[in-house]
């Protein structure tokens, strides 16, 4: 893996400027351009945000900030993983033609995702800035938005990129042989949004009837890596509230960092694994039959 | 001298399964024998500095592979390829340049793909530019690019980036009269420059042209090599040529 690592460090610079023509391409021939991957999540949140605000009956303050902070990162792994798996075949061409290590492709692609990832983080903030200043809570209480927790975000940004990246170099992978895989990943990651805490909250799932009767319902939910993240990003970034649950009000539960452990673990092993076999298949690419 | 390119025992063998889906190869009972076609069947070849070989033969006989795996696009099956300094291939026309993107973005992307950096290429810009002759063109996407224009751009960068081996692989055949005639200008500067030239030509005349060496290919293994002179009759005569022991 060391020289693989380091032909990887030789070629720093075409990973750099892959990252640059990945961006410049996606939205080089739109009018909105770069607007366009900012856009898209604030009209989900927001429609989100009236669908359970209005038609659901959902009194918590702030609700929209909320299904924000856990929707951003779980786009950024279900944009990553939907390209990811075109990477090689839309450059096999290319990787016919001249030598470079064939990681950066996969690894381009989730860098310029987790580009996108970071501006939308931004526009979160903003977000968080307006809805403080322009839009007081009930009997004018403001909520400063962010608290001490959010220190930690660099670390779930890490964890992040690295489930990220160690699951695109495994999909790109397998996608090259076998075509059937994105149609997986595009299966899986749809529902895997329901078992994320993004429209709901993860109290909703510790306080259900279910897990009160088998209490290792919560565990398991948040032995998914994605799903834990998606919760210890909301709850770094805004203050933990209490949640009404069927007319009775629960306690906020704060950050649970057993399962923050458990995924920092499992996100640095995929990654781990991922280059691992991606290097292992990578000289076959080409002969793809 | 030493070889700056070695090729040692160079075999080459591609499987001919035909899957493609999940289903296939789920289906372990169905399994078929993988079928597999051995493209190179041993290869030995040195080529010194300064020398221009000349690779032909039919169709199939392994020619484009064998520049490929000197590309390192390929891992051979067994044998070893060895190449001192920095290649520039030329395998197909445009391979690296993005549609979308500019002339100048591309001949960017296209420089350190083969191992420049931005600084060299800002460096060389001009001359990359005025040797392909597409001043006009060179702010316009590549994609309104004809198939003759991306020859000269692709060439013109393969050829200042100052690499020790060019591979060359039918490329020159779309370019006009005039761009041929400076394209081969530039291959003997590059040649008494001490730059080593692999490429593979179905035109004997360029062959005759250019070439200071020619290897004939035939089904995997080397026929005949030798002066191009020799070689190319031999060639011409088919496998029935006298004196040509296979």
């Amino acid at each position: 893996m060391f020289a693989e690592l380091k032909e990887l460090w030789r070629f720093r610079e075409l990973l750099f400027s892959m990252v640059q023509r990945d961006l410049k391409i996606r939205y080089k021939n739109s009018f909105l351009g770069f607007l366009w991957s900012l856009l898209n999540p604030l009209i989900t949140v927001l429609t989100m945000t009236v669908v359970f605000k209005v038609i659901m009956g959902n009194k918590m303050p702030n609700l929209g900030a909320y299904i924000f902070a856990a929707y951003l990162p779980y786009m950024f792994f279900q944009l990553c993983l939907l390209d990811s798996s075109q990477t090689i075949l839309l450059n096999i061409q290319l990787i016919k033609k001249i030598y470079f290590p064939r990681e950066i492709l996969p690894l381009a692609s989730a860098i310029s995702n987790f580009i996108h990832f970071l501006l939308g983080l931004l526009v979160l903030f903003l977000f968080l800035l307006v809805v403080y200043i322009g839009f007081p809570g009930p009997n004018g209480v403001r909520i400063w938005p962010f608290h001490s927790s959010i220190v930690v975000l660099p670390v779930l940004l890490f964890m992040s990129f690295c489930l990220a990246t160690g699951f695109s170099f495994l999909i790109s992978a397998a996608n090259t042989f076998y075509e059937d895989v994105k149609y997986i990943v595009a299966v899986i990651l749809y529902l895997m949004f329901f078992i994320c805490p993004i429209m709901y909250f993860s109290e909703q799932v510790y306080y259900c009837d279910a897990n009160k009767a088998n209490p290792w319902l919560y565990r398991l939910y948040y032995l998914n890596p994605i799903a834990t993240l998606c919760n210890a990003y909301r709850r770094s970034i805004l203050a933990p509230q209490p949640v009404p649950l069927k007319g009775i009000t629960y306690p906020a539960i704060g950050m649970d960092w057993k399962y923050v452990a458990i995924a920092f673990v499992v996100s640095v092993g995929v990654l781990l694994i991922g280059y691992h076999v991606f290097n292992r298949l990578k000289w076959r690419f080409v002969e793809r039959p | 001298m030493s070889p700056t390119i070695a090729i040692k025992g160079l075999r080459k063998e591609f499987r001919l399964s035909h899957t493609g889906s999940i289903k296939t190869a789920l289906l372990w009972w169905k399994k078929r024998k993988i079928e597999r076609l051995e493209v190179l069947r041993g290869i030995d070849l040195e080529v010194l500095p300064g020398e221009c070989v000349a690779v032909i033969g039919r169709n199939g006989a392994g020619k484009s592979t064998m520049l490929s795996l000197l590309a390192r696009v390929y891992k051979p099956t067994s044998g070893s390829v060895e190449v001192k300094g920095r290649i520039a291939p030329l395998l197909e026309l445009g391979a690296g340049f993005h549609p979308d993107l500019t002339g100048i973005e591309n001949i960017f992307f296209n420089g350190i793909i083969l191992g420049l950096t931005r600084q060299e290429i800002r460096t060389r810009m001009d001359r990359i530019i005025a040797f392909s002759e597409l001043e006009r063109h060179i702010d316009s996407p590549v994609r309104t690019y004809s198939s003759g224009m991306l020859a000269r751009l692709g060439f013109s960068v393969a050829m200042h980036v100052d690499a020790e081996v060019l591979l060359i692989d039918e490329v020159l055949a779309v370019g006009d009269f005039e761009f041929e005639q400076k394209c081969f200008a530039k291959i003997d500067h590059f040649k008494t420059d001490g730059g080593t030239i692999l490429f593979v030509s179905h035109e004997m005349p360029d062959v005759r042209r250019v070439a200071t060496r020619c290897v004939w290919l035939n089904k995997g293994v080397i026929r005949a090599e030798g002066d191009p002179e020799e070689i190319i009759p031999l060639y011409e005569g088919g496998d029935r040529a006298p004196g040509v022991t296979p």
